[in-house]
């Protein structure tokens, strides 16, 4: 592995998000028993970084997102964030999902930001609040369709809806569970590249965790890739990736894909 | 040769009037001017007695004049129609509360929605005019008997859908809602009440048609209901009285209050869940 963005790994304190020796079971769905989804997991997440899990469908990788939102308890070990234990959801940590319908029907592109806005700031006047939701759907594009309901919009365009949704209300992390995996092919290679674009326009200060299964979409856009393995979800390797927004074709990039292939596909 | 229907792109307020007819409304309105005329045809031409089936233009004066149009108008109809809706409304009322309550508790609690979807069970096979006899029995010749016969065909359909409406919200949603740290009641009107609105709407509508035929038939069987009876009860005295014509003009407004009352709902549809692509039907 090549050495490192330096910045933010010399100094212990950038930790933004301590995972501690965490596992998660879920109970069977039938009988008795349980499943255990995620293994003894230690990371880190740096602040202001773009930290991607990667791994095989099945992994926990999603679960363990979901616990670090706090949507879930952890059954041992500890998530910490600024070192206190993750306890609820907060605004702080905004969940973008895979599913199309995360966006409300009811309210129109403008509506939904305007929503969120003013959940997070509730002092903020209407116009205010109407402001600074449209800079936001300027900003992933949607300008044109800033009045329209999402059952009008395509797959990609409800997913950049989502996304200016969660950077409007500007948490610390933003987790995202596989937003473009239902995305066709083209649409999610511009998306991953407007979400780089995007998080570099909010001067780069949002954290971001993201789960994914497609190894491409981990090397455009993880500072660090932590790979996990499946059958029970366990940290398989944390890998630096300085080829971070190169283009795909890349030589250190496709070297470092390769790489990646094979940890996914070899089991230990 | 052939044709081939060439779909035009609809215009907004076109849009609108599709809505609130359905599709094809010309066509319909068509057939529907055939029906009319095919009527009064086979009556005049065929020389059937007038007293068992009169033509429909006998019909259409004698409704005419009971909403109160033309000359020598009566509009008695519209005294009818309203005792009938009255009591439609006040037993719409009653069971759109009872089912929030039972939904409330069939949402919280496991066994109260089995009980709920056990006593949807046994009620929807059986028509609740069925219920009538007893009724009588218990409340006597008074309006309360009917409005407990329609409160008990309104209320098992719309709670059902209700339950089915919340139980389906999609998880995303729910988990939104908590990542935007809703308390329980902002969770109630920001994220289920809407998410919930085309099962709920659908609900209303079947239930309201169910109690829509259940009164007109309990009037129908009940006769006067103290003072002044329904529009059931109309039709039914203009076979005592030999009035068919006013018989027939009995029907055509319960089927034109029917479609009006549907077209509301439509109209409800238009402006929410349709432009939500939400809509359930």
């Amino acid at each position: 592995m090549v050495a490192v963005p330096s910045r933010v790994q010399s100094d212990p304190r950038s930790d933004l998000v301590e995972i501690d020796r965490v596992s998660i079971a879920f109970p069977r769905s039938r009988g008795r028993g349980t499943v255990v989804a995620v293994q003894d997991v230690s990371v880190s997440i740096r602040r202001g970084e773009k930290f991607v899990i990667l791994g095989p469908s099945g992994c926990g990788k999603s679960t363990l997102l979901t616990a670090i939102g706090g949507f879930i308890p952890v059954t041992s070990g500890e998530i910490r964030v600024h070192g206190k234990p993750v306890k609820a959801p907060t605004m702080n940590r905004v969940l973008v999902f895979q599913d199309f319908g995360q966006l409300l029907p009811w309210r129109t592109v403008l509506g939904n930001i305007e929503w969120a806005v003013a959940r997070r700031w509730p002092r903020y006047s209407s116009a205010e609040c109407k402001a600074r939701s449209m800079q936001y759907v300027e900003l992933v594009g949607l300008g044109p369709q800033a009045e329209q309901y999402p059952n009008t919009l395509s797959g990609g365009q409800k997913q950049r809806c989502a996304i200016a949704r969660a950077f409007a209300v500007e948490p610390e992390i933003l987790l995202m569970d596989e937003p473009f995996g239902a995305l066709d092919a083209i649409n999610r290679e511009r998306m991953q590249f407007e979400l780089n674009r995007v998080w570099a326009a909010e001067s780069e200060r949002v954290t971001i965790a993201f789960v994914t299964h497609d190894v491409n979409e981990a090397v455009h856009l993880g500072h660090r890739v932590m790979v996990m393995s499946r059958g029970p979800g366990r940290l398989r390797a944390l890998v630096d990736n300085p080829s971070v927004g190169r283009p795909p074709h890349d030589g250190a990039a496709l070297k470092l894909v390769d790489e990646l292939r094979e940890l996914l596909k070899d089991p230990s | 040769m052939t044709s081939i229907d060439i779909p035009e792109a609809p215009s907004r307020r076109s849009a609108l009037l599709g809505q609130l007819l359905g599709a094809g409304a010309l066509k319909k309105a068509i057939v529907l001017v055939l029906l009319c005329v095919a009527w009064e045809a086979t009556v005049r031409l065929l020389h059937v007695n007038k007293l068992l089936f009169p033509p429909l233009s006998d019909v259409a004066v004698r409704l005419a004049r009971g909403l109160g149009l033309g000359a020598g108008a009566s509009g008695e109809l519209w005294g009818y129609i309203w005792e009938t809706l009255s009591v439609i409304l006040q037993s719409f009322a009653i069971s759109i509360v009872i089912a929030i309550v039972v939904t409330g508790l069939a949402v919280s609690n496991r066994w109260m929605r089995e009980v709920l979807s056990v006593m949807t069970g046994i009620f929807q096979p059986l028509p609740s005019i069925a219920l009538l006899p007893m009724a009588i029995l218990w409340f006597g010749f008074s309006r309360d008997s009917l409005v407990f016969v329609v409160v008990m065909a309104m209320t098992w359909p719309i709670a059902s859908s209700l339950t089915v409406g919340f139980a389906t919200i999609s998880p995303t949603l729910l988990r939104l809602g908590r990542n935007y740290e809703l308390g329980r009641f902002s969770m109630m009107t920001q994220i289920l009440l809407p998410a919930a609105l085309p099962m709920m709407i659908s609900g209303l509508r079947v239930g309201w048609g169910f109690g829509w035929r259940t009164v007109v038939a309990a009037e129908l069987v009940f006769g006067a209901t103290g003072s002044g009876g329904g529009i059931g009860w109309y039709i039914n005295n203009s076979r005592l009285f030999m009035n068919i014509s006013d018989g027939f003009a009995g029907i055509l407004l319960v089927i034109i209050v029917g479609l009006l009352t549907e077209s509301l709902f439509r109209l409800i549809q238009y402006f929410t869940t349709h432009k939500w692509g939400t809509e359930s039907f």
